[in-house]
């Protein structure tokens, strides 16, 4: 691999892909495959795939705080902290939140990874389709931009991208839930497979229970090595067991011998040239020198992780495009999302007392979506699925509360009872009023602006909680589960790490950014493929689309670019 | 993002084990870390974890949480992970102990035999109980008054007993001796079995 240290003379690409996370690393792969010469550029430092993963073998008790977070850690990332994602077990994954500070205008929780393979080391892995259930919704009730695509047009795309990365998952054929080219899928636990057998009795296969489909391999695949069920996926595989830009597009993006990565780099900004109305590369501040310097390219594809390529396209103003680069819609930063969970139900199962588990197995059970499909009509609009799963902890029923003592110990070291939940996950609607824009009484530490966050969930989203915690409830009743209790944790945008939108797809140029390639309507050789692109995002995990809508990009790019038309 | 472990979390909440409130402790502090931190727990502090570790999680037909090495990480832990008014009370929760024991025996605490050091902390269990109900109870009035403030007062409580008793069942559960002599562990499982028949004298797994 190539790492391009020092600005020089050549400073010249055929591309340049700004992020090197699940989006950027695909566009870096597929570019560079295709003879392109690209520079592939990341904020934050490089992690080596296995070498720089030095928590991944670690035992418990190797962890000197066992995981829990040092009173430094919580003031110094007193947003990182708010949720379980960061902690002592990949601390290093989570950025300072002090040195990169946003305004919540509302409250909005902001997981950032700035290092090389972004998100994609501490992704949940969980990959499905959309379907045109999905693709279809804005244009039938009328909230959001119709979507310029249809199922037909991406559904290769997933192909294409599932044989690359290798997704484990079992063929269902139930409607809007489309299946795709699965490894083996992963074993269901004796309740779960209970659990499954009688909802799907129960509404007569109008509700499944299947394995969730995710990106771990199941068997060796593309000279990866297969699970190791250790759930310890978040820290880094050792084995290159889940995709991640380090264990799957990197490698093939540096075995072209086209690649240029250059870690410490932050984009600032789009450098737009009013002769060609095209983009002629960025500027960038080296993050570790504050040095400024510029790289050019013929095309230039955007990943910074939906916010952060709104942010850079926001700060890309120039005398033809004052409110930021490729913004004649005034569409850009509107329409922000994400899904909004932690709430189901959950209860105790019976009649499984002499049977357990080997293994511990990073995957659960998903519900795909059945609301507003058919007969199944709501009060609010669009839908949800559901992760669980069944498991059977140290909890006996008759522990009084505190106990302690020799008995405590002996009864909380066996195994205890079963239990089984389902955790909803929503969409949200596309509401022009949630939005980002660029607050300009702030810096960060490279003297850069901040974004403001102004976004918050409405009516639709509290009516579907409602439903989310009813149904689980219901259909855990279904299944024979006793003691059902049904919760609602509260939810706050940028929780489940799903942000989307603010850059949307969209046919027409009047209300929309980027057009049906993800190339921006006004600047036709910046590509946008992150989760900033998506008008609406459905209630399934997005990565994999983002996956499948960058290849389908940088196969476009390249044949405008052999066309000449770039 | 990594919904099995956050799943895994909220188990372990669900299963008696720890509870919500030392949690919450931790992650809702804004203070700076404590400068005293290292002058927190005297050697006398640190020998009366020690037994008390051990009279939470004695030696039973595997070893207890005194031989696993919880004592010393309980101390590390008040003295990292926890704000100055949860260290505050932890202090002086030993210091309340220790009167307990000379009142009732004129001896410390760790001078005392098995039944009387358990008897003590049974008291001081039963008188948490009752006072964390007490105040889960003012609380609920108060959310229905609509009485935001001090809610978030109470999320912030801290319960010398059951920071203890949480401490030392995350430290034995997480120990090595623990981890594989009282509970079970396998570094690399390999496989997923979704179904196996349990063995007699089948340990969780951790």
């Amino acid at each position: 691999m190539n790492l391009n240290i020092k600005a020089t003379a050549e400073n010249t690409y055929d591309a340049i892909v700004v992020g090197s996370g699940i989006s950027g690393g695909w566009a870096a792969k597929e570019l560079t495959e295709k003879g392109l010469k690209v520079l592939l550029l990341e904020r934050g430092r490089n992690i080596e795939h296995i070498k720089d993963y030095d928590t991944a073998m670690k035992k418990p008790w190797e962890f000197q705080h066992r995981g829990w977070l040092t009173q430094e850690q919580v003031a110094s990332h007193p947003v990182q902290k708010r949720d379980y994602p960061y902690s002592e077990f990949n601390e290093k994954f989570w950025v300072n939140d002090l040195e990169c500070p946003y305004t919540e205008v509302k409250r909005f929780d902001w997981y950032r990874g700035f290092h090389v393979g972004g998100k994609s080391l501490m992704w949940g892995r969980q990959s499905y389709r959309l379907s045109d259930l999905n693709f279809e919704d804005n244009a039938k009730d009328g909230h959001g931009a119709d979507w310029p695509i249809r199922y037909k047009d991406i559904a290769p795309w997933y192909d294409y991208v599932e044989k690359f990365a290798g997704i484990s998952g079992q063929a269902e054929n139930f409607p809007h839930f489309p299946d795709g080219q699965f490894l083996p899928p992963m074993e269901l636990n004796c309740v779960e497979k209970s659990v499954k057998k009688r909802v799907e009795e129960h509404y007569k296969k109008q509700r499944i229970i299947t394995i969730g489909r995710v990106a771990n391999l199941t068997k060796p695949h593309n000279g990866r090595g297969n699970c190791q069920y250790r759930n310890l996926c978040s820290r880094g595989c050792p084995f290159g067991a889940y995709f991640s830009t380090q264990s799957s597009t990197l490698p093939a993006a540096v075995a072209t011998g086209n690649l240029t990565l250059r870690p410490f780099s932050i984009v600032t900004e789009v450098i737009y040239d009013k002769e060609t109305r095209k983009a002629k590369g960025v500027r960038v501040i080296d993050a570790e020198t504050n040095d400024t310097m510029e790289f050019f390219s013929k095309v230039l594809f955007l990943n910074g992780s939906t916010l952060g390529t709104t942010f850079l396209l926001l700060n890309s103003t120039s005398n033809e495009h004052p409110e930021g680069l490729g913004n004649g819609s005034g569409q850009l930063g509107h329409n922000l999302m994400d899904h909004h969970f932690r709430c189901g139900a959950s209860g105790e199962v019976e009649g499984f007392e002499n049977k357990y588990t080997y293994g511990r197995r990073a995957n659960g059970v998903y519900v795909p979506r059945y609301q507003n499909i058919g007969s199944d009509k709501r009060d609010f609009l669009r839908g949800f699925g559901y992760q669980g799963g069944g498991s059977r902890g140290g909890w006996h029923k008759d522990v009084a509360e505190l106990a302690f003592g020799g008995d405590f110990k002996d009864q909380m070291t066996t195994p205890g009872i079963w239990t089984m939940g389902l955790g909803g996950f929503g969409e949200t609607l596309p509401y022009y009023e949630n939005r980002v824009y660029i607050d300009k009484s702030k810096k960060d530490k490279w003297g850069q602006y901040v974004l403001a966050i102004d976004a918050e969930f409405k009516d639709n989203e509290t009516k579907m909680r409602k439903a989310m915690m009813d149904d689980a409830a219901e259909m855990l009743e279904a299944a024979g589960v006793k003691n059902i209790k049904t919760y609602d944790n509260g939810s706050f945008p940028g929780m489940a790490i799903h942000e989307m939108g603010t850059a949307r797809m969209g046919k027409d140029p009047k209300t929309s950014v980027l057009d049906k390639w993800n190339r921006m309507h006004e600047v036709q050789n910046v590509y946008v493929t992150d989760g900033s692109c998506m008008p609406s995002i459905a209630c399934q995990n997005p990565s994999l689309t983002f996956m499948a809508l960058t290849a389908r990009a940088a196969d476009h790019a390249v044949n405008e670019l052999k066309k000449m038309n770039v | 993002m990594h919904r099995r472990e956050a799943l895994k979390n909220v188990a372990i909440l669900m299963g008696g084990a720890l509870s919500a409130t030392t949690l919450s402790v931790i992650f809702d502090s804004c203070n700076a870390p404590s400068k005293d931190s290292d002058k927190l727990i005297s050697a006398d502090h640190q020998a009366l974890i020690t037994e008390m570790v051990d009279v939470i999680l004695p030696k039973t037909s595997s070893p207890g949480a005194k031989e696993a090495g919880v004592g010393p990480f309980v101390a590390m832990m008040i003295k990292d992970c926890f704000p100055a008014e949860a260290q505050k009370v932890f202090v002086d929760g030993l210091n309340d102990i220790d009167k307990r024991a000379e009142k009732a025996h004129n001896k410390k605490f760790v001078e005392l035999g098995t039944s009387e050091r358990n008897k003590i902390l049974s008291e001081v269990r039963d008188e948490t109980v009752k006072t964390m109900a007490a105040d889960k109870e003012k609380a609920e009035k108060e959310k229905t008054s609509g009485d935001n403030a001090s809610k978030k007062e109470k999320e912030k409580k801290s319960y010398f007993f059951a920071m203890l008793r949480d401490l030392t069942i995350l430290g034995f559960r997480t120990s090595e001796l623990g981890a594989t002599k009282a509970f079970a562990y396998v570094d690399i499982p390999g496989r997923y079995d979704g179904c196996t028949d349990m063995k007699p004298g089948q340990k969780l797994w951790v």
